[in-house]
Protein backbone atom coordinates (compact mmCIF):
# COMPACT_ATOMS: atom_id res chain seq x y z
CA UNK A 1 0.00 0.00 0.00
CA UNK A 2 1.13 3.39 -0.96
CA UNK A 3 2.11 6.12 1.98
CA UNK A 4 0.24 8.78 2.41
CA UNK A 5 1.29 10.39 5.31
CA UNK A 6 5.39 10.59 6.29
CA UNK A 7 6.21 12.74 9.07
CA UNK A 8 9.57 12.69 9.38
CA UNK A 9 11.93 13.93 12.74
CA UNK A 10 9.09 15.69 14.24
CA UNK A 11 9.73 18.66 16.87
CA UNK A 12 7.66 20.62 18.42
CA UNK A 13 9.14 23.09 20.71
CA UNK A 14 6.85 25.44 23.06
CA UNK A 15 8.86 28.34 24.51
CA UNK A 16 9.18 26.20 27.83
CA UNK A 17 8.47 22.53 27.16
CA UNK A 18 9.22 20.08 24.54
CA UNK A 19 6.00 18.03 22.95
CA UNK A 20 7.27 16.18 19.96
CA UNK A 21 11.04 15.40 20.25
CA UNK A 22 12.16 13.51 16.93
CA UNK A 23 9.47 11.73 15.88
CA UNK A 24 8.80 9.57 13.17
CA UNK A 25 5.78 8.48 11.80
CA UNK A 26 3.90 7.34 8.48
CA UNK A 27 0.60 5.79 7.40
CA UNK A 28 -0.41 3.82 4.42
CA UNK A 29 -3.08 4.06 2.27
CA UNK A 30 -6.32 2.47 3.85
CA UNK A 31 -4.63 1.64 7.49
CA UNK A 32 -6.57 2.52 10.89
CA UNK A 33 -3.76 3.72 13.22
CA UNK A 34 -4.17 3.90 16.98
CA UNK A 35 -1.86 6.49 18.65
CA UNK A 36 -2.33 6.09 22.63
CA UNK A 37 -0.50 7.33 25.63
CA UNK A 38 -0.45 9.42 28.83
CA UNK A 39 -1.88 12.67 28.96
CA UNK A 40 0.24 14.91 27.81
CA UNK A 41 2.83 12.54 25.81
CA UNK A 42 2.15 14.57 22.57
CA UNK A 43 -0.60 12.71 20.47
CA UNK A 44 -2.98 15.06 20.09
CA UNK A 45 0.14 17.37 19.15
CA UNK A 46 1.17 14.91 16.84
CA UNK A 47 -2.49 14.78 15.51
CA UNK A 48 -2.77 18.23 14.81
CA UNK A 49 0.70 19.18 13.29
CA UNK A 50 -1.05 16.68 10.39
CA UNK A 51 -2.99 19.35 9.33
CA UNK A 52 -1.32 22.18 10.25
CA UNK A 53 -3.05 23.18 13.30
CA UNK A 54 -0.05 22.65 15.22
CA UNK A 55 3.60 23.80 13.08
CA UNK A 56 6.49 21.88 13.78
CA UNK A 57 9.37 23.42 15.31
CA UNK A 58 11.81 20.98 12.58
CA UNK A 59 11.29 18.10 10.45
CA UNK A 60 9.79 17.12 7.34
CA UNK A 61 5.87 16.22 6.57
CA UNK A 62 4.86 14.86 3.15
CA UNK A 63 0.78 14.35 3.07
CA UNK A 64 -0.35 12.28 -0.23
CA UNK A 65 3.03 12.95 -2.25
CA UNK A 66 2.79 16.68 -0.85
CA UNK A 67 5.98 18.15 1.09
CA UNK A 68 4.71 21.30 2.95
CA UNK A 69 7.22 21.69 5.85
CA UNK A 70 11.19 20.60 5.43
CA UNK A 71 12.72 22.42 8.40
CA UNK A 72 16.32 21.39 9.99
CA UNK A 73 16.25 21.83 13.92
CA UNK A 74 17.44 25.67 14.14
CA UNK A 75 15.61 26.43 11.25
CA UNK A 76 12.85 27.97 13.26
CA UNK A 77 11.50 31.66 11.86
CA UNK A 78 9.26 32.89 14.20
CA UNK A 79 9.26 33.30 18.33
CA UNK A 80 7.27 30.47 18.55
CA UNK A 81 9.67 27.96 17.43
CA UNK A 82 8.12 27.42 14.03
CA UNK A 83 9.44 26.61 10.82
CA UNK A 84 8.72 28.17 7.76
CA UNK A 85 5.70 26.72 5.52
CA UNK A 86 4.11 26.96 2.14
CA UNK A 87 2.34 30.00 1.98
CA UNK A 88 -1.19 29.77 3.34
CA UNK A 89 -3.15 29.09 0.23
CA UNK A 90 -1.11 26.26 -0.87
CA UNK A 91 -0.95 24.92 2.95
CA UNK A 92 -5.14 25.34 3.14
CA UNK A 93 -5.20 23.26 0.12
CA UNK A 94 -2.86 20.16 1.17
CA UNK A 95 -4.74 20.62 4.39
CA UNK A 96 -8.26 19.70 2.65
CA UNK A 97 -6.59 16.49 2.18
CA UNK A 98 -7.45 15.46 5.99
CA UNK A 99 -10.77 15.34 7.74
CA UNK A 100 -10.20 16.19 11.00
CA UNK A 101 -12.92 15.33 13.98
CA UNK A 102 -12.21 16.87 17.70
CA UNK A 103 -13.02 15.77 21.31
CA UNK A 104 -15.18 18.62 21.51
CA UNK A 105 -17.11 18.43 17.99
CA UNK A 106 -17.04 22.00 17.40
CA UNK A 107 -19.77 22.08 15.45
CA UNK A 108 -21.13 25.59 13.44
CA UNK A 109 -23.64 26.16 15.54
CA UNK A 110 -25.32 28.36 13.50
CA UNK A 111 -26.23 26.25 10.80
CA UNK A 112 -27.94 22.89 10.57
CA UNK A 113 -26.50 19.75 10.52
CA UNK A 114 -26.86 19.71 6.49
CA UNK A 115 -25.29 23.44 6.43
CA UNK A 116 -22.74 21.95 8.36
CA UNK A 117 -21.50 19.24 5.92
CA UNK A 118 -22.15 21.06 2.90
CA UNK A 119 -20.77 24.66 3.89
CA UNK A 120 -17.35 23.68 2.67
CA UNK A 121 -17.68 21.58 -0.03
CA UNK A 122 -19.58 24.53 -1.38
CA UNK A 123 -17.46 27.37 -0.17
CA UNK A 124 -14.12 25.68 -0.69
CA UNK A 125 -14.41 22.83 -3.44
CA UNK A 126 -16.69 25.48 -5.39
CA UNK A 127 -19.71 22.24 -6.37
CA UNK A 128 -23.05 23.11 -6.83
CA UNK A 129 -25.48 22.89 -3.62
CA UNK A 130 -27.77 20.10 -4.66
CA UNK A 131 -24.55 17.99 -5.53
CA UNK A 132 -23.24 18.93 -1.86
CA UNK A 133 -26.74 18.24 -0.44
CA UNK A 134 -27.40 15.41 -1.84
CA UNK A 135 -23.55 13.85 -0.90
CA UNK A 136 -24.46 15.48 2.25
CA UNK A 137 -27.49 13.46 2.68
CA UNK A 138 -25.69 10.50 1.84
CA UNK A 139 -23.17 11.10 4.90
CA UNK A 140 -26.45 11.53 6.79
CA UNK A 141 -27.52 8.22 6.12
CA UNK A 142 -24.23 6.51 6.83
CA UNK A 143 -23.86 7.74 10.14
CA UNK A 144 -27.50 6.59 10.82
CA UNK A 145 -28.98 10.59 11.52
CA UNK A 146 -30.67 11.61 8.14
CA UNK A 147 -33.46 12.51 9.74
CA UNK A 148 -32.08 15.68 11.73
CA UNK A 149 -30.46 17.18 8.24
CA UNK A 150 -32.77 20.13 8.89
CA UNK A 151 -31.99 20.07 12.77
CA UNK A 152 -29.49 22.71 14.49
CA UNK A 153 -26.78 21.07 16.24
CA UNK A 154 -27.83 22.19 19.91
CA UNK A 155 -31.01 19.96 19.67
CA UNK A 156 -28.65 16.82 19.46
CA UNK A 157 -26.61 15.16 21.74
CA UNK A 158 -23.44 14.01 22.40
CA UNK A 159 -22.96 11.09 20.38
CA UNK A 160 -25.51 12.37 17.60
CA UNK A 161 -22.68 15.56 17.06
CA UNK A 162 -19.98 13.49 16.57
CA UNK A 163 -21.11 11.77 13.92
CA UNK A 164 -22.87 14.26 12.56
CA UNK A 165 -18.28 15.72 12.78
CA UNK A 166 -16.97 13.06 11.53
CA UNK A 167 -20.31 13.57 8.46
CA UNK A 168 -18.65 16.97 7.95
CA UNK A 169 -15.34 15.57 7.75
CA UNK A 170 -15.98 13.26 5.52
CA UNK A 171 -17.88 15.26 3.12
CA UNK A 172 -14.49 17.25 1.64
CA UNK A 173 -13.26 13.80 0.43
CA UNK A 174 -10.22 13.86 2.85
CA UNK A 175 -7.44 11.08 2.00
CA UNK A 176 -7.13 10.88 5.10
CA UNK A 177 -9.51 11.01 8.60
CA UNK A 178 -7.95 12.14 12.00
CA UNK A 179 -9.78 12.01 14.88
CA UNK A 180 -8.57 13.49 17.99
CA UNK A 181 -10.26 11.79 21.25
CA UNK A 182 -13.77 11.13 19.38
CA UNK A 183 -15.16 9.60 22.48
CA UNK A 184 -13.43 11.49 25.60
CA UNK A 185 -16.51 14.11 26.01
CA UNK A 186 -19.21 11.63 25.40
CA UNK A 187 -21.07 9.60 28.50
CA UNK A 188 -19.79 5.82 28.46
CA UNK A 189 -23.21 4.59 27.69
CA UNK A 190 -22.88 6.43 24.52
CA UNK A 191 -20.01 6.14 23.07
CA UNK A 192 -20.21 3.01 21.23
CA UNK A 193 -22.75 4.66 18.35
CA UNK A 194 -19.72 6.68 17.81
CA UNK A 195 -17.38 4.09 17.78
CA UNK A 196 -19.77 1.80 15.41
CA UNK A 197 -19.20 4.32 12.83
CA UNK A 198 -15.45 4.30 13.10
CA UNK A 199 -15.17 0.71 12.72
CA UNK A 200 -17.74 0.75 9.36
CA UNK A 201 -14.82 3.41 8.01
CA UNK A 202 -12.16 0.87 9.01
CA UNK A 203 -14.29 -0.99 7.28
CA UNK A 204 -14.35 0.64 4.27
CA UNK A 205 -10.70 1.10 4.97
CA UNK A 206 -10.91 4.93 5.23
CA UNK A 207 -7.33 6.12 6.23
CA UNK A 208 -7.71 7.01 9.63
CA UNK A 209 -5.47 8.32 12.29
CA UNK A 210 -7.17 7.88 15.88
CA UNK A 211 -5.54 9.46 19.18
CA UNK A 212 -8.20 7.16 21.86
CA UNK A 213 -8.37 6.03 24.83
CA UNK A 214 -10.72 2.93 23.78
CA UNK A 215 -8.40 0.11 24.39
CA UNK A 216 -11.27 -2.14 22.85
CA UNK A 217 -12.02 -0.40 19.74
CA UNK A 218 -8.08 0.00 18.94
CA UNK A 219 -7.71 -3.68 19.06
CA UNK A 220 -11.00 -4.65 17.38
CA UNK A 221 -10.09 -2.17 14.41
CA UNK A 222 -6.53 -0.53 14.37
CA UNK A 223 -4.01 -2.15 12.00
CA UNK A 224 -0.91 -0.43 14.08
CA UNK A 225 -0.76 1.04 17.58
CA UNK A 226 1.20 4.07 18.10
CA UNK A 227 2.60 4.24 21.75
CA UNK A 228 3.87 7.72 23.10
CA UNK A 229 5.33 9.12 25.68
CA UNK A 230 7.10 12.30 26.79
CA UNK A 231 6.88 13.86 23.23
CA UNK A 232 8.44 10.43 21.29
CA UNK A 233 6.72 7.52 20.26
CA UNK A 234 8.31 4.46 22.29
CA UNK A 235 6.46 1.52 21.10
CA UNK A 236 4.44 0.73 17.79
CA UNK A 237 3.15 -2.24 16.72
CA UNK A 238 0.12 -4.29 16.41
CA UNK A 239 -2.57 -4.35 18.81
CA UNK A 240 -1.90 -7.70 19.72
CA UNK A 241 2.05 -6.91 20.49
CA UNK A 242 1.05 -3.67 22.28
CA UNK A 243 -1.54 -4.48 24.39
CA UNK A 244 -0.98 -8.06 25.11
CA UNK A 245 3.01 -8.35 24.67
CA UNK A 246 4.15 -4.88 25.82
CA UNK A 247 7.85 -4.20 25.26
CA UNK A 248 9.31 -1.62 27.50
CA UNK A 249 8.34 -0.56 30.81
CA UNK A 250 6.54 2.90 30.02
CA UNK A 251 4.04 0.39 28.07
CA UNK A 252 3.66 -1.82 31.25
CA UNK A 253 2.78 1.10 33.17
CA UNK A 254 0.42 2.72 31.19
CA UNK A 255 -1.79 -0.36 30.79
CA UNK A 256 -1.46 -0.76 33.98
CA UNK A 257 -2.95 2.36 35.12
CA UNK A 258 -5.81 1.83 32.13
CA UNK A 259 -6.70 -1.48 33.95
CA UNK A 260 -7.22 0.18 37.32
CA UNK A 261 -9.09 2.84 36.12
CA UNK B 1 -57.09 71.60 34.80
CA UNK B 2 -58.48 72.56 31.75
CA UNK B 3 -55.56 75.84 32.00
CA UNK B 4 -53.16 72.85 31.94
CA UNK B 5 -55.04 70.90 28.81
CA UNK B 6 -54.67 73.87 26.99
CA UNK B 7 -51.28 74.67 27.59
CA UNK B 8 -50.48 71.20 27.04
CA UNK B 9 -51.90 71.39 23.67
CA UNK B 10 -50.02 74.01 22.90
CA UNK B 11 -47.04 72.85 23.36
CA UNK B 12 -47.39 69.22 21.68
CA UNK B 13 -47.06 70.01 18.51
CA UNK B 14 -43.81 71.27 18.92
CA UNK B 15 -42.83 69.04 21.13
CA UNK B 16 -43.65 65.92 18.78
CA UNK B 17 -41.49 67.59 16.07
CA UNK B 18 -38.27 67.37 18.59
CA UNK B 19 -39.63 63.93 19.07
CA UNK B 20 -39.31 63.34 15.13
CA UNK B 21 -35.89 64.65 15.01
CA UNK B 22 -34.66 62.47 17.55
CA UNK B 23 -36.69 59.63 15.96
CA UNK B 24 -34.48 60.90 12.52
CA UNK B 25 -31.22 61.02 14.06
CA UNK B 26 -31.58 57.61 15.95
CA UNK B 27 -32.27 55.46 13.25
CA UNK B 28 -29.27 57.23 10.61
CA UNK B 29 -27.01 56.66 13.44
CA UNK B 30 -27.69 52.95 14.02
CA UNK B 31 -28.21 52.74 9.87
CA UNK B 32 -24.67 53.84 9.37
CA UNK B 33 -22.54 53.24 12.41
CA UNK B 34 -23.63 49.59 13.17
CA UNK B 35 -22.10 48.13 9.58
CA UNK B 36 -19.62 50.85 10.42
CA UNK B 37 -18.39 49.30 13.46
CA UNK B 38 -17.58 46.04 11.34
CA UNK B 39 -14.67 47.17 9.56
CA UNK B 40 -13.10 48.86 11.85
CA UNK B 41 -13.21 45.86 14.35
CA UNK B 42 -11.81 43.78 11.38
CA UNK B 43 -9.49 46.22 11.05
CA UNK B 44 -8.33 46.89 14.81
CA UNK B 45 -7.22 42.99 14.24
CA UNK B 46 -6.10 43.25 10.65
CA UNK B 47 -2.29 41.87 10.18
CA UNK B 48 -1.37 45.43 8.61
CA UNK B 49 0.28 47.76 11.18
CA UNK B 50 -0.67 50.77 9.10
CA UNK B 51 -4.61 49.90 9.45
CA UNK B 52 -4.90 48.43 12.93
CA UNK B 53 -2.97 51.41 14.05
CA UNK B 54 -5.69 53.33 12.48
CA UNK B 55 -8.74 51.56 13.70
CA UNK B 56 -7.57 51.43 17.11
CA UNK B 57 -6.76 55.19 17.63
CA UNK B 58 -9.81 55.95 15.81
CA UNK B 59 -11.96 53.51 18.25
CA UNK B 60 -9.31 55.48 21.26
CA UNK B 61 -10.66 58.61 20.40
CA UNK B 62 -13.86 58.51 19.77
CA UNK B 63 -14.49 56.28 22.76
CA UNK B 64 -11.70 58.49 25.08
CA UNK B 65 -13.97 61.91 24.90
CA UNK B 66 -17.36 63.25 25.53
CA UNK B 67 -20.09 63.08 22.47
CA UNK B 68 -20.61 66.50 23.89
CA UNK B 69 -16.99 67.46 23.06
CA UNK B 70 -16.89 66.28 19.70
CA UNK B 71 -20.21 67.87 18.58
CA UNK B 72 -18.82 70.76 19.61
CA UNK B 73 -15.69 70.32 18.11
CA UNK B 74 -16.83 69.18 14.91
CA UNK B 75 -19.40 72.23 15.00
CA UNK B 76 -17.54 74.94 15.71
CA UNK B 77 -14.33 73.87 14.71
CA UNK B 78 -14.49 72.48 11.43
CA UNK B 79 -15.37 76.24 10.04
CA UNK B 80 -13.20 78.07 12.19
CA UNK B 81 -9.74 75.50 11.11
CA UNK B 82 -11.04 75.47 7.47
CA UNK B 83 -11.57 79.08 6.91
CA UNK B 84 -15.31 78.98 6.91
CA UNK B 85 -14.59 76.54 3.53
CA UNK B 86 -16.45 73.06 5.61
CA UNK B 87 -19.54 74.26 7.38
CA UNK B 88 -22.16 71.86 7.91
CA UNK B 89 -25.82 72.43 9.64
CA UNK B 90 -26.52 71.59 13.23
CA UNK B 91 -28.26 68.09 12.10
CA UNK B 92 -25.91 67.09 9.65
CA UNK B 93 -22.94 67.76 12.19
CA UNK B 94 -24.87 65.79 14.88
CA UNK B 95 -25.51 62.45 12.43
CA UNK B 96 -22.01 61.88 11.79
CA UNK B 97 -20.03 62.28 15.20
CA UNK B 98 -22.90 60.18 16.30
CA UNK B 99 -21.79 57.54 13.25
CA UNK B 100 -18.36 57.96 14.11
CA UNK B 101 -18.86 57.87 18.00
CA UNK B 102 -21.09 54.74 17.87
CA UNK B 103 -19.32 53.09 15.48
CA UNK B 104 -16.49 53.21 17.68
CA UNK B 105 -18.28 51.48 20.32
CA UNK B 106 -19.93 49.00 18.43
CA UNK B 107 -16.22 48.16 16.97
CA UNK B 108 -15.61 47.40 20.33
CA UNK B 109 -18.81 45.08 21.28
CA UNK B 110 -17.66 42.89 17.85
CA UNK B 111 -14.74 42.54 19.20
CA UNK B 112 -15.17 41.60 22.56
CA UNK B 113 -18.08 38.92 20.64
CA UNK B 114 -15.48 37.57 18.22
CA UNK B 115 -13.24 36.90 21.54
CA UNK B 116 -15.83 35.11 22.76
CA UNK B 117 -16.39 32.68 19.87
CA UNK B 118 -14.47 29.18 20.93
CA UNK B 119 -11.36 28.42 19.39
CA UNK B 120 -12.62 25.10 18.08
CA UNK B 121 -14.62 26.90 15.57
CA UNK B 122 -11.98 28.45 13.83
CA UNK B 123 -10.04 25.22 14.26
CA UNK B 124 -12.69 23.37 12.58
CA UNK B 125 -12.96 26.03 9.81
CA UNK B 126 -9.28 25.13 9.37
CA UNK B 127 -9.26 22.16 9.13
CA UNK B 128 -12.08 22.64 6.31
CA UNK B 129 -9.77 24.58 4.42
CA UNK B 130 -11.69 27.33 4.54
CA UNK B 131 -9.37 30.82 4.13
CA UNK B 132 -9.43 33.59 6.64
CA UNK B 133 -12.19 35.34 4.46
CA UNK B 134 -14.40 32.73 4.79
CA UNK B 135 -13.84 31.43 8.51
CA UNK B 136 -14.87 34.94 9.28
CA UNK B 137 -17.97 35.80 7.17
CA UNK B 138 -19.19 32.16 7.40
CA UNK B 139 -18.27 31.10 10.93
CA UNK B 140 -17.56 33.61 12.78
CA UNK B 141 -19.51 37.33 12.21
CA UNK B 142 -22.79 35.12 12.30
CA UNK B 143 -22.26 33.39 15.42
CA UNK B 144 -21.09 37.20 16.74
CA UNK B 145 -24.29 38.67 15.63
CA UNK B 146 -25.98 36.75 18.24
CA UNK B 147 -23.45 37.35 20.80
CA UNK B 148 -23.45 41.11 20.66
CA UNK B 149 -27.18 41.33 20.38
CA UNK B 150 -28.06 42.48 23.85
CA UNK B 151 -24.63 44.56 24.37
CA UNK B 152 -25.48 46.21 21.27
CA UNK B 153 -29.31 46.81 22.03
CA UNK B 154 -28.38 48.33 25.11
CA UNK B 155 -26.29 50.86 23.21
CA UNK B 156 -29.43 51.56 21.15
CA UNK B 157 -30.95 52.54 24.34
CA UNK B 158 -28.48 54.83 25.68
CA UNK B 159 -28.23 56.19 22.22
CA UNK B 160 -31.86 57.33 22.50
CA UNK B 161 -31.12 59.27 25.52
CA UNK B 162 -27.56 60.33 24.14
CA UNK B 163 -29.65 62.28 21.00
CA UNK B 164 -30.53 65.15 23.75
CA UNK B 165 -27.04 65.96 23.48
CA UNK B 166 -27.15 67.71 20.36
CA UNK B 167 -29.42 70.48 21.66
CA UNK B 168 -26.56 72.22 22.79
CA UNK B 169 -25.16 72.55 19.13
CA UNK B 170 -28.92 74.05 18.63
CA UNK B 171 -30.67 70.86 16.63
CA UNK B 172 -34.16 71.25 17.61
CA UNK B 173 -35.00 68.28 19.29
CA UNK B 174 -37.13 67.13 22.24
CA UNK B 175 -35.26 68.07 24.05
CA UNK B 176 -34.26 71.92 23.27
CA UNK B 177 -38.19 72.09 22.60
CA UNK B 178 -39.06 71.62 25.87
CA UNK B 179 -36.04 73.44 27.38
CA UNK B 180 -37.17 76.31 25.21
CA UNK B 181 -40.96 75.82 26.38
CA UNK B 182 -39.81 75.93 30.46
CA UNK B 183 -37.57 78.37 29.89
CA UNK B 184 -39.91 80.64 28.91
CA UNK B 185 -43.00 79.74 30.57
CA UNK B 186 -41.24 78.81 33.91
CA UNK B 187 -43.39 75.70 34.00
CA UNK B 188 -42.18 72.14 34.04
CA UNK B 189 -45.27 70.71 32.11
CA UNK B 190 -42.60 70.18 28.75
CA UNK B 191 -40.10 68.43 31.07
CA UNK B 192 -42.73 65.79 32.33
CA UNK B 193 -43.74 65.23 28.63
CA UNK B 194 -40.08 64.64 27.30
CA UNK B 195 -39.38 62.50 30.07
CA UNK B 196 -42.90 60.52 29.38
CA UNK B 197 -41.98 60.19 25.52
CA UNK B 198 -37.95 59.27 26.42
CA UNK B 199 -39.24 56.71 28.33
CA UNK B 200 -41.94 55.33 25.90
CA UNK B 201 -39.31 54.72 23.09
CA UNK B 202 -36.98 53.05 25.53
CA UNK B 203 -39.61 51.04 26.63
CA UNK B 204 -39.91 50.37 23.06
CA UNK B 205 -36.63 49.38 22.58
CA UNK B 206 -36.58 47.22 25.31
CA UNK B 207 -38.99 45.22 24.07
CA UNK B 208 -37.75 44.82 20.49
CA UNK B 209 -34.33 43.64 22.51
CA UNK B 210 -36.17 41.46 23.95
CA UNK B 211 -38.19 40.06 21.37
CA UNK B 212 -35.17 40.14 18.87
CA UNK B 213 -33.15 37.61 21.36
CA UNK B 214 -35.81 35.50 21.84
CA UNK B 215 -35.84 35.21 17.88
CA UNK B 216 -31.81 34.53 17.55
CA UNK B 217 -32.08 32.04 20.40
CA UNK B 218 -34.77 29.66 18.33
CA UNK B 219 -32.22 27.27 17.02
CA UNK B 220 -31.11 25.87 20.43
CA UNK B 221 -33.53 25.13 23.08
CA UNK B 222 -31.17 23.94 25.98
CA UNK B 223 -29.45 27.40 26.25
CA UNK B 224 -26.36 26.21 24.98
CA UNK B 225 -24.82 26.01 20.68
Amino acid sequence: MPTILEMKNIVKEYPTITALSDVDFKVDEGETVAIIGPSGSGKSTLLRCINCLTRITSGTITLDGKTFVDSKPGDAINSNHEAAYLPDKQLLEICCETGMVFQHFNLFPHMTCLGNITYAPIKVKKRPKEEAEKRGMELLELVGLADKAAEYPGRLSGGQKQRIAIARGLAMDPRIMLFDEPTSALDPEITGEVLAVMKELAREKTTMVVVTHEMGFAKEVADRVVFMDHGSVVEEGTAEEIYDHPQSERLNDFLGSLLQS
Amino acid sequence: MAETLRYVGEIMPFLLQGTLIMIELFVLTLLFSLPLGLPVTLGSTCRFKVVRFICKCFIWIFRGTPLLLQLFFFFYMLPIISNGAISLGPFPTAVIVFVLNYAAYFAEIYRGGMNSIDSGQYEAAHSLGLNKHQTMMGIIVPQTFRVVLPPVTNEAIVLIKDTALVSCIGVGDLMRNSKGFVSRDVNLTAYIIAAAIYLIFTYLMTRLSAYLEKRVSEYDSKGEW
